[in-house]
């Protein structure tokens, strides 16, 4: 079990638009100047085209943001 | 960098905040009178009590006939009377019982004697037994003679028998004496040091034989307690100087047994605290009766106390306010963050939410600036780049925009002379470029034969601000290049700051306000019907100075046939409205405080909405807009002179930072068409953006064209999602720093935009990097 924190999508019923397969939560490391994070986002199981929900990147994204540019 | 230590101390000293109250300067003990009083404002007399045995010596007896220079001093004096601070003193002291205990301390080898038990001899033999000092004091006749003698209203009082209780359990050994020569010879033969009461013994020098700061006549003996005389001669002993005279020669042979410097860090120094005290209401002194003060009259009357403090550039900012400090506060911070190596710089926010516009400077009474401050911290972060991207990226991007092919115009006057150059301001060409053009028009019609020509552009101020001084350098060298190209006209700004940032950039050239060279024009012609009959005049921060520009708004609104009053932002001391300094990037919502200092009452948040509130006047369209924006009613001053061309009514809300954009743009069209009037641009073709939606966007600095930009380059790739329940898509692009994401779903071949959001992080699969392979051995569990 990952201990990364997971964002899912906002709401249910995505999908990836060119390889038309559901959306599965995978590892991506987010960097932010000399700062980097691994997450758990939902993403396209084929080509890797990664989602950052709306409450994310509103929320937690502009906290850490704020800390990193304080650093 | 320039926060070394003797820069920040100079800086600092500047705020007089920590300046002690004129009580406490006045007192010879330092007494923090102010704290005193508030302690007995809130009843918590037992702290009072806690302050007063802390800083005064013997301070039962003391209680009873200090003859409290504070109260002369005191502010609230020609305001109902000064406060009764001595009769509080007496409350304290007489209905409460003893509050703290002395520290033990470890006892001193070195023995001294003090000759006199006068106030003065007392209140050393107080100081130094508590220190640790075995001191012993020689009396003439009984111990309490001399103090009685001197203060006979201290017969009978039980605090008198107290005090020397204490003395005797804290090992002072009394004994009777001639108090003669031989007796002082023999003192200086067998003590370390020596102390004279000058009241109590006929041995004492006098005052002017003893060195005045030390209180130390001759090898290790001093003197203390003499009387004052008046000016008329007579003689009279001032109990709060003959105890401080004590106190001073004890700590005085305290430094001559431990054979350190007499003067070295001793007495504080500090500059007067400077305070305002008009429109406080006078009060009467509230006197405590025959029977002294009781619990609920000791507190009202300490509630008189107005608890001095300068704070006079707090009170006035929003800023100052909001990090609850002041100044000599706020340069420490400062000048900590700026030696952080590895840590949270946590005075960022504090070093980017100053406007910069310079009120503190002009209402503190030492010329402090925190425009200064903040700036050089500013310029310290970016040269050393530990400046957050996220401040101030965006307003130079605005900034870089107005100068950009789609909006920079340099346009000679047609007739080829060049005598004018009108410099509107790139906030005045986003905001109202009809009334831009009206009033070129003006100009070239009331300056008949000069030339007046146009130039289109930021002035650079935004990198200023942003503490970018060689952006703003590379900024003032293109423009001067511009203004040269038509010849060095004189320039006629339309905007304060702007007027201010060329005359920095163009030393050689004059530049003015066009509002000067309008003023003793014939107005333009047209119906001036449902103007105002009166409004509130709002000077821009920038034009403080500038009497030329405050004289020609109000002359040029009378002409217009308005009325118009000073609002408390006017003149030398007017405000920022939060545009000033990048605020209304950093933190919009401090902006929006900021905008709201220095509205007159009427304009109060819950009048300004009445229909008949009486608008403001300003000229600096940042103001107008941005007061609009807090719903207080507000005109340009163009809005008088061109009623009829682009004005906007006083509740009409300015432009968002998209349509600003879009503004500049076809002002420029128009100015190079020779439209009389900017055709508004239609927003992106094939794009529905809700205009509520679009402003929630605008709020997180996403414009419409990055929207747009995002949909056509994420929908042309397919690279987005699809959601099977609502069809909506979604994509990210990265254009810049910053990755755009939007949700839309294609409508009749365009697009209609559902929501957006952005973010700084990089992440892979997302924006630019959308497109890219992606590698599934970062799944490996």
């Amino acid at each position: 079990m990952s201990l990364e924190p997971n964002y899912a999508p906002d709401e249910a019923g995505w999908e990836c638009g060119n390889c038309h397969r559901p959306l599965e939560q995978g590892k991506v490391q987010a960097c932010y100047l000399d700062a980097a994070f691994d997450v758990l986002l939902p993403r396209c199981p084929v080509c890797g085209l990664t989602m950052i929900p709306k409450s994310l990147a509103e929320g937690k994204m502009v906290e850490v943001e704020a800390l990193v540019e304080e650093k | 960098m320039h926060f070394d230590q003797q820069h920040l101390h100079e800086t600092e000293a500047r705020c007089t905040q920590e300046s002690p109250p004129q009580c406490r300067q006045a007192c010879p003990f330092s007494l923090d009178v102010r704290a005193f009083m508030q302690h007995c404002a809130k009843g918590d007399f037992g702290q009072a009590r806690r302050l007063l045995e802390r800083n005064l010596p013997l301070p039962d007896v003391m209680g009873l006939i200090c003859d409290h220079p504070c109260e002369t001093a005191c502010l609230r004096r020609d305001l109902g009377g000064s406060c009764a601070i001595g009769d509080l003193e007496r409350f304290c002291l007489a209905h409460l019982p003893v509050q703290s205990r002395p520290l033990p301390m470890p006892p001193k080898r070195f023995s001294i004697a003090v000759l006199g038990a006068g106030l003065a001899g007392l209140a050393a033999v107080w100081n130094l037994s508590r220190n640790g000092y075995p001191v012993t004091c020689l009396h003439g006749g009984e111990r309490t003679s001399a103090l009685l003698a001197r203060h006979p209203q201290l017969a009978g009082a039980k605090a008198v028998g107290d005090v020397f209780e204490a003395l005797d359990r804290a090992g002072v050994k009394f004994a009777e004496s001639s108090l003669d020569e031989a007796s002082l010879a023999q003192a200086m033969e067998s003590f370390d040091g020596v102390l004279l009461d000058a009241d109590a013994t006929t041995l004492a020098p006098r005052f002017k034989d003893v060195d005045a700061a030390t209180l130390l006549w001759r090898d290790k003996c001093c003197a203390a307690g003499w009387l004052e005389t008046t000016p008329t001669g007579h003689r009279y002993a001032s109990a709060s100087r003959q105890a401080n005279e004590g106190r001073i020669a004890a700590q005085t042979l305290e430094r001559v047994v431990a054979k350190v410097s007499l003067t070295a860090s001793r007495g504080d120094t500090f500059g007067p605290l400077h305070i305002d005290i008009s429109g406080i209401a006078p009060a009467p002194r509230i006197e405590p009766g025959p029977e002294g003060f009781t619990p609920d009259t000791a507190r009202k009357e300490a509630e008189r106390c107005l608890e001095c403090q300068c704070l006079a550039c707090v009170k006035a900012c929003a800023y100052l306010r909001k990090y609850q400090g002041y100044p000599k506060v706020y340069t420490r911070q400062i000048s900590n963050n700026a030696s952080i190596v590895k840590g949270h710089h946590q005075a960022n926010p504090l070093i980017e939410g100053c406007c910069l516009c310079g009120k503190c400077t002009e209402l503190c009474p030492e010329n402090f600036s925190m425009a200064d401050l903040c700036l050089m911290a500013r310029e310290d972060m970016v040269a050393r780049a530990y400046d957050p991207p996220s401040a101030h990226e965006f307003a130079i991007e605005d900034m870089e925009s107005a100068c950009g092919p789609e909006s920079f115009l340099s346009q000679p006057d047609p007739s080829g002379r060049q005598r004018w150059l009108l410099f509107p301001g790139c906030q005045l060409a986003a905001s109202r470029g009809a009334q831009v053009l009206a009033l070129l028009r003006h100009l070239r019609k009331g300056l008949p034969g000069d030339g007046v020509g146009l130039l289109l552009s930021c002035c650079g101020v935004p990198a200023k601000w942003a503490g970018r001084p060689n952006l703003h350098a590379r900024m003032g060298k293109r423009l001067a290049e511009a203004v040269a190209a038509q010849g060095n006209p004189v320039v006629l700004a339309a905007c304060a700051s702007c007027m201010e940032s060329l005359r920095q950039h163009l030393p050689g050239t004059e530049v003015r306000s066009v509002w000067e060279t309008i003023r003793d024009m014939p107005l333009p012609e047209g119906a001036r019907t449902g103007l105002p009959k009166s409004l509130w005049v709002r000077d821009p921060c920038s034009a403080r100075h500038d009497a030329a520009w405050l004289d020609s708004v109000r002359t040029l609104a009378r002409k217009a046939g308005v009325d118009v009053e000073d609002s408390p932002s006017a003149g030398r001391t007017t405000g920022c409205c939060g545009y000033g300094g990048l605020v209304w990037c950093v933190d919009p919502e401090l902006a929006d405080s900021i905008a709201e200092d220095g509205l007159p009452p009427d304009l109060a948040p819950e009048k300004r909405g009445e229909p008949d509130a009486r608008p403001v006047l300003a000229s600096c369209i940042m103001c107008r807009d941005r007061l609009v924006a807090e719903g207080v009613p507000a005109l340009h001053l163009l809005d008088l002179l061109f009623p009829g061309t682009g004005a906007a009514s006083a509740r009409e809300r300015g432009p968002g930072l998209s349509a600003r954009r879009a503004g500049r743009i076809a002002l420029r069209r128009a100015a190079l068409d020779g439209s009389d009037v900017p055709a508004p641009l239609a927003g992106v073709p094939g794009l529905d953006v809700d205009a509520a939606l679009l402003a929630r966007l605008e709020e997180r600095h996403i414009l419409l064209e990055d929207v747009a930009e995002t949909v056509q380059a994420v929908d042309a790739a397919g690279r987005y999602f699809v959601n099977s329940v609502t069809g909506h898509r979604l994509g990210s692009s990265r254009p810049r720093r910053v990755t755009f994401w939007v949700e839309y779903s294609p409508k009749d071949g365009g697009f209609t935009v559902h929501d957006a959001w952005c973010h700084r992080m990089v992440i892979p699969g997302c924006g630019s990097d959308a497109g890219q392979p992606w590698n599934r051995q970062e799944d490996a569990p």
